[in-house]
């Protein structure tokens, strides 16, 4: 399959090509924003152009039965294993935003009319597994996640591949956090070079006086973008956080809007950038869009990026899109080298330049991995990311 | 006399701004030297030209370390030789664990002496020791180092890294700046308790205050860039009298 074949087709030619018959608003919205090019806005860092012009082979979606595991197991796009009693199955998802940013979240949704549904369903704690197996293909599939009203649960995302090269992986979340609930989501990924490359597009809403914890640690090589749109009822929170560490020449980062739509919403949003290689560049282009709705709410964005190469680049873009008086808001972005007042006061107990400049960028990782209260996955994100930067440093 | 260090003609910048302008000082060993001097007179700047601060290009003279050049030396090689700079203002450090770092640092010594590296049981019995007798909260092996400490905090830490790395040389600037009289008491027991006839002390200070304290063996009076007297610590009321603008040089 070859995703260029897209590129300035009609709705109609685009629902022949990808036998969307009856799902033409998808179609219309698709065609509307059109196959991502260096031009467009939330892809112009990323070099999207490379990862759509190759060829992939498609993949058959076969539902298969589900084994019983403490993890839910995903397995090139196909759900595999879940916990016992976890309402897991396969379903056309049924609220699907008409008004998202990302193309790539429609054409999400039009390559993969069924979707993998996950009811959390009680105060619950589960490890999503993604593993991918095959080259030269394109992984496509979209997981719908429904938390239940005063209900509070946890997800862990772990990402797996084998020996695979050239393979493409879209997929994304649509979740829902009913009335009252909490959701954690807590992802870690560790790409190596050459892998695959991710583009995954979600869309999380936060029903009246829920709360949404968003936490990516994103390590390693490679290219993956994650788009994602945060809307907020009232009272509604959201706290999302990003690390990332490059190496190699890495492309990866954040691609945000938290729109506020109910009153007395608040947002937190906070990306820590570690780039460590001469080609990597980091992505955080965030909007935080407060609308007429939305009076009193509380938003906060922050993005810090270390660059430990100096041909390294950042792109940082937090945007405030703000329709009301009634607010708090704040963001801001800097970009530069480690604190040489930091890196000194280390020095001079007899560290050594190497091992001082080690400490502050570990340092600066551990303030958002320290986010994560549970002892034991804190300490897993923490190992992996000392793991992938001393191997960096070696 | 014996001497432990030696300044020689030391002529220094900082930006285009020469601060030291052929100062000579001599360090003997044990003993407790104050350096006291109006604002601007090269205090600081002489501190941080005794542990490598970056901002510091020395333009001519020389340090000579146990009859050694420290000048070319790196600031962590100087620190592993045994000179502590307590710091006038500490940095704040988020995500650095506090004892984390210090056994970092002792061990990178212990390595360089070729002794063994502490564990992290060992160190903590050595950590906990020294925090009690300072007035130290036990929260201080878990906090980040100097992340949010009052200034008193900030000042009984770099005490407690002192007691712990046991250097040869302790050049403390500014130690009582921003301290109650509870805190500089025990800032001053900490440093009382590592006098013991062997280690040098260099107390940078604008007021004699902190000299009620740690009583000090020789006054050096530094003015724009030099030091123009060296006394006994009879000159400390002297001073309090009359300010610097009496002292000429010698």
């Amino acid at each position: 399959m070859n995703l260029t074949d897209l590129k300035n087709k009609t709705p109609q030619e685009i629902t022949d090509l990808l036998g969307a018959k009856d799902r033409e608003m998808l179609v219309e919205r698709f065609v509307s924003l059109g196959l991502p090019n260096k031009k467009s806005e939330a892809y112009r860092y990323f070099d999207v152009e490379k990862v759509l012009d190759k060829r992939y082979n498609a993949l058959t979606y076969v539902p298969k039965t589900l084994k019983v595991s403490d993890k839910i197991e995903i397995v090139d796009g196909i759900v595999v294993a879940g916990p016992q009693g976890m309402r897991i199955y396969n379903e056309a998802c049924q609220e699907i935003d008409m008004d998202h940013f990302d193309p790539m979240y429609y054409l999400g949704h039009l390559l993969c009319p069924q979707t993998i549904k996950i009811e959390l369903d009680g105060d619950t704690e589960v490890e999503i597994e993604h593993r991918y197996t095959q080259s030269d293909v394109l992984i496509n599939y979209r997981i719908v996640l429904y938390n239940q009203a005063n209900r509070h649960a946890t997800v862990y995302e772990n990402f797996i591949c084998e020996d695979i090269s050239n393979t493409l992986v879209l997929y994304g979340y649509d979740m829902h956090l009913a009335q009252d609930s909490t959701l954690r989501v807590v992802k870690m990924q560790h790409m190596q070079h050459n892998h695959y490359t991710m583009i995954a597009s979600h869309k999380v809403n936060v029903a009246k006086n829920a709360h949404a914890m968003l936490k990516s640690f994103d390590f390693g090589a490679d290219k993956a973008l994650q788009l994602l749109k945060v809307e907020l009822d009232e009272y509604a929170h959201v706290d999302a956080g990003h690390l990332l560490y490059l190496n190699d020449d890495a492309k990866r980062g954040t691609v945000s809007q938290i729109v506020h739509v109910g009153e007395h919403s608040t947002s937190k949003q906070e990306a820590k950038n570690i780039l460590d290689g001469e080609g990597t560049r980091g992505i955080f282009d965030a909007l935080i869009r407060v609308e007429h709705s939305a009076k009193y709410t509380k938003a906060e964005q922050n993005s810090k990026a270390i660059l430990l190469h100096d041909k390294a680049y950042m792109a940082a873009k937090p945007q405030l899109e703000i329709y009301i008086d009634e607010l708090e808001a704040s963001h801001g972005a800097t970009t530069g080298q480690l604190d040489p007042k930091q890196l000194f006061y280390l020095q001079s107990r007899g560290i050594s330049h190497v091992e001082a400049r080690k400490m502050l960028v570990i340092a600066f990782a551990n303030t958002l991995i320290e986010e994560v209260k549970d002892t034991r996955h804190q300490e897993r994100i923490k190992t992996a990311f000392e793991s992938v930067f001393y191997k960096a440093h070696q | 006399m014996s001497s432990v260090m030696k300044i020689e003609n030391l002529q220094a910048k900082i930006g285009d701004k020469q601060i030291l302008k052929g100062l000579n000082l001599e360090l003997e060993a044990g003993k407790v030297h104050a350096i006291m001097g109006p604002n601007g007179a090269g205090k600081s700047t002489l501190s941080k030209a005794l542990v490598g601060h970056y901002d510091i290009e020395v333009l001519d003279g020389d340090i000579t370390y146990k009859g050694k050049s420290i000048v070319e030396m790196e600031a962590e090689e100087r620190a592993l030789e045994g000179i502590f700079l307590s710091f006038q203002h500490p940095v704040e450090i988020p995500g650095v664990n506090n004892a984390y770092f210090l056994r970092t640092a002792l061990n990178a010594k212990r390595k360089h002496e070729g002794k063994e590296e502490l564990n992290a049981a060992e160190f903590l019995r050595l950590m906990k020791s020294h925090l009690e007798m300072l007035g130290m909260k036990s929260d201080m092996i878990s906090r980040s180092l100097n992340e949010g400490f009052s200034g008193g905090e900030k000042k009984r830490n770099e005490i407690l890294q002192m007691l712990i790395l046991e250097p040869e040389v302790i050049i403390l600037d500014e130690i009582d700046s921003g301290l109650d009289i509870d805190a500089l008491r025990a800032v001053s027991e900490g440093i009382n308790k590592m006098k013991d006839g062997k280690r040098t002390f260099l107390v940078i200070t604008h007021y004699s205050r902190i000299l009620d304290y740690i009583e000090p063996d020789y006054i050096h009076v530094l003015k724009d860039g030099k030091v123009i007297k060296t006394a006994g610590p009879e000159l400390v009321p002297y001073l309090e009298e009359h300010g610097y603008d009496g002292i000429e040089e010698e």
